[in-house]
């Protein structure tokens, strides 16, 4: 069964929607992306010299007429499109809860996930974890499959440390199509380390997306003044530190200068990069937002 | 200032626990955070310590300030509004100020006090000085001046007496209603409850057990026998099981000891057989305690060897089966020649279908006395009367069998004052005691006489079990501290040797003696002969250290206040606590004061 925020209605908004690429791709099945093959769509691409064998229909008689030589019109290629969705289930993915955070986050990948069933094209999950074998589901394909994709994710429980670029190129093994990957991640993790898993989906040759996904109380912490020991999910280190306002303020600057160094180098490279509030609404954020940063077509 | 309940005070101590709540809030709190990437290297200086760095905010002054004053308030400050010109200082003096608290008792440690008190109060005062035993009462001259009251109390010693009021509350009050002191000082070991007014309670010493000889008789085993029987009951007054060694003393020889262990708040009686004669006593219990005074007792040995009987009877020949008892000796006279006969040398005297004008001064027995006797009013008489219940422990009844105790004839009995009813019928009281002045008094309803032995054993046993307990009135003749000693009518003048040898002359006639202040063996010396009384210190309230009564003042506070030289401060100390807490109320309001609840949500606290 599919989490709540998922009514028919938004399900059947998110059926009008299709996603962009910035590339073109390579399919396996006719489709409605654009392919760097010429194919036998209506799409004009090129001229080519006749060579015998050449079906004549695609000859263009007009250049024949003035220049006395035979050039066949070439189209474009349509085929169906690849989707990878990357999504972070390390540790921190459950503060400060995983209904608060983690849910959220697959949440909006069930979403795109609809978006790309809908649209008769391939989905595959890959839940980042720093696991040997990792948790890859098959390609998905033709919107009933909705239902599986739900449940590979509600069963999921995320744990444990992750070193972005690592669990990327672990699961970049098993890709073998080029297509669209979407990474949903807090991207908690120093910069240099979000940037090496970036480029490394980008050396696969696909096109990328990056939402970040982000609790309220990660935006805001609402700690109690005073002296904290604090401890993180994905490793048993604690520091301890003396929250007030004034840190408080200086963890906020800190965050959005982690997040700008983010979105500028998404920005540099060619991704798609939005952040996702998980207090936000799924829909306004699915339907609003990601069409608003070229997502969705 | 002074504080009239300085115990109040203590809570002082309590006083950091106001910290706690701070140093809770201010504990670090161990949360978990997505990541530390951000706040690795957030300043964390104060933390090292263990505490942290207690900043305490602005409003914990201000309720520390509120406390202060609650505990002064508490300990109830005074302030003296113009200097005390009169003063009465009460020294307890009773036995119980005899303990010894370390190496000075608590007598010396009043003393003290009164010295300290004394020694600081300026020219012009006067002083009263007072002693609460035998009663409370003044010594030395009115209105003494510091230095003479200095002098007197240097020369006081502590009586071997019991507290002569249960309530020195109500002595205190009466003496500062009537009185015009202006402050009145008590020096004791009572605790005291409720200090107010223009009494001070100076309170020395504190709770402690203690072993006390709580009784010490000899009894004749027999009327005939030449040996004794001890009994010595030890109690203890402590909260723990103490062994005691128990040591029996004759003429200054030891002879003999056992050793016995008593239960806290438990007494034993132990015995010692077959006691030679000799002319005084002493029993002494050993590991010694505080209260050295109650771990000795004196007795003195019965002072004829069997029983000596006057009957006085209309009927001499029942009573004459009363010489085939062993041990007995008697003597018959008819009712007329009762008041021509010298009295005070038979130790028992029966009035057989007759009675004095006034008692007798010594034990006694009636039988079926006459209407105008002074004891009792007699019913109407009764045939084969039924007893129908009859008091049972008793030394009257023990052994008798009263389902066969069948009088032929009987008339109940109607005490004129008060009595013990031992033996009843259904239509009244058929044997009434009585004891008074030291003497003891029986009188039946009934005729027990003749004495048939064998014969009618119910009424023979009963026969023997009243001249038992009248024997029993004689033994081990001792009386306690404060009670006069009674010397009956002698023609020469004797000397009375007191324990501490104080030697008094004895006039001719009869005399009584009352200054029977302390325990010993008292020796009245005369016509070539000793007579020897043991007084002995009996009161358990005072023997119990461990438990004492407290002395309420909270009557003299009420009766004394109008007069009172002082200003109470407490009503406006909570008055000002209370507008404190007001203001904490108003400044701090809950939620504000217990900021991390409101924060909480949303943190996982790590368990």
């Amino acid at each position: 069964m599919l989490p709540a925020p998922f009514t028919s209605e938004f399900l059947s908004r998110l059926e009008c929607l299709r996603l962009r690429t910035r590339r073109e791709v390579l399919g396996g099945r006719p489709g409605s992306y654009s392919s760097p093959r010429r194919g036998t769509s209506l799409e004009f691409a090129d001229y080519r010299a006749y060579t015998p064998g050449d079906d004549i229909r695609y000859i263009d008689w007009g250049i024949f007429a003035r220049t006395d030589r035979l050039y066949v019109k070439l189209f474009r290629e349509e085929v169906d499109l690849f989707v990878y969705l990357f999504i972070d289930a390390s540790g921190s993915m459950v503060f400060p809860s995983i209904r608060e955070k983690f849910s959220p986050a697959c949440h909006v990948a069930l979403a795109l996930a609809y978006v790309v069933l809908a649209n008769h094209d391939h989905v595959k999950l890959h839940l980042l974890q720093e696991n040997p074998t990792p948790v890859v589901s098959p390609f998905f394909r033709g919107r009933h499959r909705i239902m599986d994709c739900a449940d590979i994710l509600s069963s999921f429980t995320p744990r444990g440390p992750i070193d972005l670029a690592p669990a990327l190129g672990e699961h970049l093994k098993r890709v073998r199509r080029p297509g669209k990957a979407i990474v949903l991640s807090d991207f908690l993790m120093p910069t240099s380390s979000c940037q090496q898993g970036l480029n490394l989906l980008r050396a696969f040759n696909l096109d990328i997306s990056v939402i970040q996904v982000l609790s309220r109380q990660e935006l805001d912490p609402s700690f109690p003044d005073g002296n904290l020991v604090v401890g993180e999910p994905e490793s048993d280190e604690e520091i301890r530190l003396q929250w007030s306002a004034d840190i408080r303020r200086k963890y906020q600057e800190r965050l959005e200068h982690h997040n700008r160094q983010l979105r500028s180098f998404c920005h540099q490279e060619g991704i798609h990069s939005s952040l996702y509030v998980t207090d936000q609404e799924l829909s306004e954020f699915v339907l609003q937002t990601l069409p608003s940063i070229g997502l969705f077509r | 200032m002074e504080f009239l309940n300085p115990v109040g005070l203590y809570a002082f101590s309590l006083l950091p626990v106001l910290l706690i709540p701070y140093l809770i809030w201010r504990r670090s709190r161990r949360i978990v955070f997505s990541s530390l990437l951000l706040i690795r290297d957030f300043p964390s200086d104060s933390v090292s310590r263990i505490w942290g760095r207690l900043r305490l905010p602005l409003i914990f002054f201000l309720q520390l300030l509120f406390l202060l004053l609650l505990v002064l308030a508490l300990g109830e400050p005074v302030l003296t509004a113009r200097r005390p010109e009169n003063l009465a200082i009460i020294l307890d003096n009773s036995a119980s100020m005899q303990a010894l608290e370390g190496p000075t008792s608590r007598f010396e440690i009043a003393k003290e006090e009164a010295r300290g008190l004394l020694q600081h109060l300026p020219n012009g005062v006067r002083v009263d000085l007072f002693l609460v035993v035998p009663k409370l009462g003044r010594i030395g001259e009115p209105a003494l001046t510091p230095g003479e009251a200095l002098a007197i109390i240097g020369t006081l010693n502590p009586y071997d007496l019991g507290d002569s009021s249960n309530d020195y509350g109500e002595v205190l009050s009466r003496l500062a209603k009537d009185s015009s002191y202006d402050r009145i000082f008590f020096l004791t070991d009572h605790p005291v409850v409720e200090q107010g007014g223009r009494v001070r309670v100076i309170s020395v010493g504190q709770p402690q057990g203690n072993l006390a000889i709580t009784s010490f008789h000899l009894t004749r085993v027999s009327f005939a026998s030449s040996r004794l029987r001890a009994r010595i009951e030890v109690t203890n007054f402590s909260s723990k099981r103490q062994k005691v060694k128990l040591s029996l003393k004759g003429g200054g020889r030891l002879l003999s000891t056992q050793t016995q262990a008593v239960s806290p708040g438990k007494s034993v009686s132990v015995f010692f057989e077959g006691v030679s004669i000799h002319p005084y006593y002493e029993a002494e219990i050993k590991p010694p305690d505080a209260l050295a005074l109650d771990n000795r007792r004196f007795a003195v040995p019965p002072s004829s060897k069997g029983l000596s009987v006057l009957g006085i009877s209309p009927r001499p020949r029942a009573l004459d089966s009363l010489r085939s008892i062993p041990g007995l000796t008697l003597k018959v006279i008819p009712p007329d020649a009762y008041e021509k006969t010298t009295s005070g040398r038979e130790t028992l005297e029966i009035f057989h279908f007759s009675a004095p004008a006034v008692l007798p001064q010594s034990h006694a027995l009636f039988v079926l006395p006459p209407e105008d006797n002074p004891l009792v009013f007699l019913d109407r008489p009764l045939t084969s009367p039924e007893i129908s219940s009859w008091r049972d422990p008793h030394p009257l009844t023990r052994y008798v069998n009263f389902a066969l105790f069948r009088p032929v004839y009987a008339r109940p009995l109607r005490s004129r004052s008060f009595g013990d009813d031992i033996i009843q019928s259904p239509e009244g009281p058929l044997a009434i005691v009585l004891e008074r002045e030291g003497f003891r008094y029986l009188v039946l309803g009934f005729d027990p006489f003749p004495y048939l032995g064998r014969d009618n054993l119910p009424v023979s046993i009963f026969t023997l079990n009243l001249l038992g307990w009248f024997r029993e009135g004689l033994m081990g003749s001792s009386t306690t501290t404060g009670k006069p000693l009674q010397f009956p009518d002698r023609r020469s003048t004797r000397m009375l040797v007191t324990p501490l040898g104080e030697r008094i002359p004895i006039k001719k006639g009869p005399y009584f003696f009352y200054r029977t202040f302390f325990q010993g063996i008292y020796q009245v010396v005369g016509d070539n002969k000793k007579e020897l009384k043991a007084v002995n210190f009996l009161d358990e309230k005072e023997s119990d250290l461990a438990n004492p009564s407290p002395v309420n003042l909270k009557r003299v506070t009420k009766a004394t206040d109008r007069r009172s030289i002082d200003l109470s401060l407490w009503t406006y100390l909570l008055l000002l606590s209370l507008l404190l807490l007001f203001l904490e109320w108003l400044f701090n309001p809950p939620v504000a004061r217990f900021p991390y609840l409101t924060e909480r949500r949303g943190l996982q606290i790590k368990p």
